[in-house]
């Protein structure tokens, strides 16, 4: 009779092989998400608080536009919709590769940067405005008086919070599973209906999940006690 | 076994003693409350699937289900289940009955019961003709689309193991993704096949059935382990239905001319609850 937990199935055999795949991809999707929402959330930061209007409202609109419909329905629009209306030539080429991962980092890219871009943008408020007038009189330009006056002491601000909205980013990689993404609750439910061995799969990936989230927490206690905040 | 996984042993066997007193006879519960429960996909033409008029869940599994509900005298209520969700949601008793598109295989007798055989299809394969594959072999190293948690994923990988298999929550959705050309090929049961190639409609021309089976499916309605009074009510049900000839009138209500799937013969009969693999 097999064991009511078989930790073997988890440490060795195919069903450790996907387990392990999966666990890599989710890892691999929250990394080329994060560095490129980081990217993107400082755009949409700075076009907020840009002195022309008409950027202001757009950067309002992308945030918004995006924190308000659940991640499942961005997922499905980037997978189902949007690469419907390229080119042929174009759409025939992305459907060749691997359209499910592409898919999903886009939607986990903008979905993470609109709420990124907010944490930055409270950053850079809270570095007096006086900051930004000095250098602005000291005949820095707008970028350049955000890049080296600024956003150096923003980003200090804001880390703590974007490393909060790195832990969401790592359980928002779950999401995918629904576009077919080969990530770890896929590889988990995969395990389950090829052995049925429920409890063993989702155990797997629920530590996997609490661990990696556990990791994430600690990096923000350190850098919180590393580097506290400043009064400015 | 370590302490630890004695400890977890001996919690789990308790979640299994008090879930299984609760309940000690189903038959006499349903009964009791008036009220049968069945679990079904409502997105499988044309086993249960939402008729686009009523915007009720009707099919073949639909019409088994009412037969044993009138049966057993009680209210009928459909439950939608996700294809992965369908064994754990009867194990766990929040459904009393699966009529759910259900495959009867040797692995499942192991976590729950089944009635009598109530359809019989293969497995088959629809590909795109543009990827000039006219043999399941030729699927190798494809991407091939399919539904998460039914016997389809094991079966394509059994006959191709070295296909990229993609998995979606709904057959719908599979299938959404082959007409897009996220992939190669589509795996479902030969029934919904023919009834989703009848949908495409004049773009059928772009699209080939593979002759050959991945699998036979037996399909039969699943019961929880240890009902035999259920059971039993369950299967002469489909006996008597078979009897009088009304199970063959609804095998061609769904399948036959009127259908899109158009059988016009019914290689089976309801009769046995074996199988054998």
């Amino acid at each position: 009779m097999t064991p009511i937990f078989d930790l073997n199935l988890l440490l060795t055999g195919t069903y450790h092989d996907w387990l392990l795949s999966g666990l890599i991809t989710s890892l691999s999707l929250t990394g080329i998400s994060l560095a490129l929402a980081l990217h993107l959330a400082i755009i949409i930061a700075l076009v907020r608080l840009s002195p022309v209007k008409l950027l202001q409202w757009s950067g309002f609109a992308f945030v918004e536009a995006i924190r308000n419909v659940p991640l499942l329905a961005h997922m499905l629009f980037w997978y189902f919709g949007a690469p419907e209306l390229l080119p042929t030539a174009l759409r025939e080429w992305l459907y060749a590769r691997n359209v499910e991962a592409t898919s999903a980092i886009i939607a986990l890219t903008l979905y993470t940067a609109a709420y990124m871009s907010e944490d930055v943008r409270s950053g850079i408020r809270s570095i007096p405005g006086q900051q930004f007038e000095a250098a602005r009189a000291l005949g820095f330009s707008f970028v350049a008086s955000m890049r080296l006056v600024v956003l150096p002491q923003a980003l200090r601000v804001t880390i703590p919070p974007l490393i909060s909205q790195t832990l969401n980013l790592w359980k928002d990689t779950s999401i995918a599973t629904v576009i077919g993404v080969a990530e770890l609750m896929y590889q988990a439910a995969k395990v389950e209906s090829a052995s049925f061995r429920s409890f063993e799969a989702f155990a797997f990936a629920s530590a996997c999940y609490l661990g990696m989230s556990l990791l994430i927490t600690g990096a923000a206690a350190w850098y919180q006690g590393r580097f506290p905040v400043r009064a400015a | 076994m370590n302490l630890r996984n004695k400890i977890l042993a001996a919690v789990l066997a308790l979640v299994a003693f008090v879930g299984g007193t609760a309940h000690a006879d189903q038959l006499a519960d349903i009964k009791k409350k008036g009220e049968i429960v069945v679990g079904v996909l409502g997105t499988d033409e044309p086993n249960s699937f939402i008729d686009p008029k009523t915007r009720e869940i009707v099919g073949y599994d639909v019409d088994l289900a009412k037969a044993i509900a009138r049966k057993l005298g009680v209210k009928l209520t459909l439950k939608q289940l996700a294809v992965a969700a369908r064994v754990p949601e009867l194990e766990q008793g929040r459904v009393d009955l699966l009529a759910a598109s259900l495959t009867h295989n040797k692995e499942r007798e192991a976590k729950i019961d089944f009635s009598l055989t109530t359809f019989i299809t293969g497995q088959k394969v629809l590909v795109r003709k543009d990827s000039n594959i006219t043999s399941v072999p030729q699927l190798a190293g494809k991407k091939v689309l399919t539904v998460k948690g039914g016997t389809q994923e094991p079966n394509l990988r059994k006959a191709v193991p070295t296909a990229e298999v993609v998995t979606f929550e709904t057959t719908g959705q599979a299938f959404v993704a082959l007409q897009q050309g996220k992939g190669v090929g589509y795996v479902n049961d030969e029934v919904s096949i023919l009834a989703d190639y009848a949908k495409l409609g004049p773009a059928q021309k772009d699209f080939l059935i593979l002759p050959q089976n991945l699998s036979i499916e037996p399909l039969a309605l699943g019961i929880r382990k240890g009902e035999p009074a259920l059971k039993k009510v369950v299967d002469d049900t489909l006996r008597e239905l078979e009897k009088s000839g009304e199970a063959e009138k609804l095998f061609f209500k769904w399948y036959g001319n009127d259908s899109k799937i158009k059988f016009q013969v019914r290689p089976f009969k309801i009769e046995s609850d074996k199988v054998d693999s």
